[in-house]
């Protein structure tokens, strides 16, 4: 665990990484991630993403900058950091041959855990994933899904302060997904987490803060309220109950109401848009009295159109819109 | 009053990566196709050219002394393994590049570890294959030729022929090893070191009798085979292996500690 609960977790400073000259992979990053953390880490393909994270674990060497873990700087020959990061790399690979057991097994040796740690540990993730009564079988035949468990079991075997999962739900079906996920929800009551996803829901679902890379460039780094932020919050969707009638005669109602800008209704959903000048709290008020007064139950109300996904095309399409503008830092960017 | 949880002190081992990556490759090295093609080919040509030599020998009445008979084998052992020995040298941590090393270098383990224990397991696996093989070879040359009066061979220069080989093969299972970890792929580095150690023996043949040619070179083993060789020779030549092995390590393990996997 962090001797100090105040230490950054990672830090980078002008973090930048240029393939042999032919490849900005990453410009000028800093960012720092704070203990407790669980950070979406955005971007379209090729944004440097992966890049970012190979930097921070200290598989690649950055060109300019630097990357602090635990307050040291990272470097290739820092075992001891990594001691206390779990990863997992988007396409995991095993060497073959390996069977879950010997496979963790080797992956705790090289944290250097000894026998009668590394054991029951091993043992106990085994069971965890639900691999148990394949624990025996060569990984070489294990379904996506059953590898993405395994390298989950993985990057928990050495109980990391840090996880670093670079698209953990890739490839992943329904069921392996919620899973995920509610394990990440687990993870993030004690872990700092690092995830990396191309899913905007997933990263809705269990992030609290965000960082969104384009082209190599960080163009966004803060709490997925300040992203969502970004964009106006007027947009719900009600899931009624009720006499269609009296939800129609609602629908009518709140049709006549100059701040309600937008209602629609398909038979017991209803699409809602509200005006910019009120606050939003008040028009759910006059809202639901509405529906009280018309006996309309209410059973669900979210808001449309995924608010995290178009913060984030937001964000990417006026970073493209810059021009050569890009020069200078956004002043609304972090 | 409620008992406090015992706190479990994990001590972590520090050489325990290093021996996991040894033991991990040389499992994996032994099971990989190169090196039983390797071991396969030259238990086959060596046994066709006993049975061969042999057949010769009693058949046909023409005698060769096993040292001479010996020594163009080890020759043709050592020539026909360098193209495979390159294969698996370069191979140890350029083919791990990009795919099983991001598994194993995210872990706790530095860099400086993960090269020497790919470089001790494939320094253990080649040379002690071979000695087991030169081993076999001359054993079967001493049964096969022991009632003829003319046989030469001798333990204590089979024992340096081995040796000497055996340096041989050290120099270039390390110098493999450190390119296969600073190129950027294996095809590259098994093509760069194929170009660099034919060439520089074909060179070395064209150079005259001060400079050690291979060919020449080769050409003594029967000498040194009945017993006849220097032992400060044979000591400079173990040296210098070992010297030109601890530059190319030093090298490698610099390199790869700043190169990106």
């Amino acid at each position: 665990m962090a001797d100090d609960t105040s230490e950054l977790v990672v830090e980078t400073q002008n973090l930048t990484k240029i393939y042999q000259n032919r490849q900005i992979a990453l410009n000028d990053a800093s960012l720092t991630i704070d203990p407790g953390c669980v950070l979406g880490l955005l971007g379209p393909n090729g944004a440097g993403k992966t890049t970012f994270l190979r930097l921070i674990l200290g598989l690649h060497r950055p060109t300019a900058g630097w990357a602090k873990v635990f307050g040291q700087v990272m470097s290739p020959n820092a075992a001891h950091l990594r001691r206390r990061i779990g990863y997992i790399p988007t396409n995991p690979q095993f060497p073959k041959g390996m069977t879950p057991i010997s496979y963790l097994d080797y992956i705790a040796r090289l944290f250097g855990l000894p026998a009668n740690a590394r054991k029951p540990r091993l043992a106990t993730l085994i069971r965890a994933v639900d691999l148990l009564p394949h624990s025996g079988e060569p990984i070489i035949h294990f379904t996506p899904g059953m590898t993405a468990r395994l390298a989950v079991a993985a990057s928990l075997i050495n109980e990391p302060d840090l996880l670093i999962w670079d698209e953990p739900t890739h490839g992943l079906d329904i069921e392996a997904r919620r899973s995920m996920l509610e394990l990440i929800k687990t993870l993030a009551a004690e872990k700092t987490l690092i995830l990396s996803s191309h899913n905007l829901s997933d990263v809705d679902e269990v992030c609290n803060h965000a960082a969104v890379l384009n082209k190599g460039q960080l163009i966004f780094h803060g709490s997925l309220q300040d992203l969502k932020g970004r964009i106006k919050k007027n947009h719900y969707e009600l899931d009624l109950d009720g006499d269609q009638k009296s939800i129609t005669k609602a629908a009518a109602a709140l049709r006549t109401h100059k701040d309600f800008t937008q209602v629609l209704l398909r038979q017991r959903r209803m699409e809602v848009k509200f005006g910019d000048e009120i606050p939003n709290s008040a028009l759910f008020a006059q809202m639901f009295q509405i529906l009280h007064d018309h006996k309309v139950t209410l059973i669900t109300v979210r808001s449309v159109g995924m608010q995290t996904e178009q913060a984030y095309l937001d964000l990417v399409e006026r970073e493209e819109s810059r021009g050569f503008a890009r020069l200078y830092r956004d002043a609304e960017a972090a | 009053m409620e008992a406090q949880p015992a706190v479990v002190t994990v001590r972590f081992n520090k050489f325990l990566p290093y021996w996991a990556v040894l033991q991990t490759d040389l499992r994996q090295t032994l099971r990989s196709w190169v090196y039983r093609l390797w071991v396969l080919t030259t238990i086959v040509a060596a046994a066709g050219f006993l049975i061969y030599r042999v057949g010769l020998h009693k058949e046909a009445g023409m005698f060769q002394s096993a040292a001479t008979q010996s020594g163009d084998l080890f020759r043709f052992m050592l020539v026909g393994s360098l193209a495979l020995v390159v294969v698996l040298a370069v191979s140890a941590i350029g083919a791990e590049k990009g795919t099983v090393a991001d598994s194993v270098l995210s872990r706790g383990i530095s860099r400086h570890q993960y090269f020497l224990a790919k470089w001790h397991a494939r320094l253990a696996v080649v040379l002690c294959t071979f000695s087991f093989l030169s081993t076999a070879v001359l054993t079967a040359s001493y049964f096969l030729f022991k009632a003829d009066e003319q046989s030469d061979l001798s333990l204590a220069g089979g024992l340096a022929a081995t040796l000497a080989i055996c340096a041989v093969l050290f120099v270039i299972v390390s110098w493999g090893v450190m390119i296969g970890a600073l190129s950027n792929g294996t095809v590259l580095g098994i093509t760069v070191f194929w170009l660099l150690l034919y060439g520089l023996g074909f060179l070395l043949t064209l150079l005259p009798e001060p400079w050690p040619s291979p060919e020449r070179e080769l050409g003594r083993l029967k000498f040194v085979l009945r017993g006849q060789y220097n032992s400060r020779l044979l000591t400079d030549v173990l040296l210098g292996a070992a010297g030109l092995s601890g530059v190319a390590a030093a090298i490698g393990l610099a390199g790869f500690s700043r190169r990106d996997v």
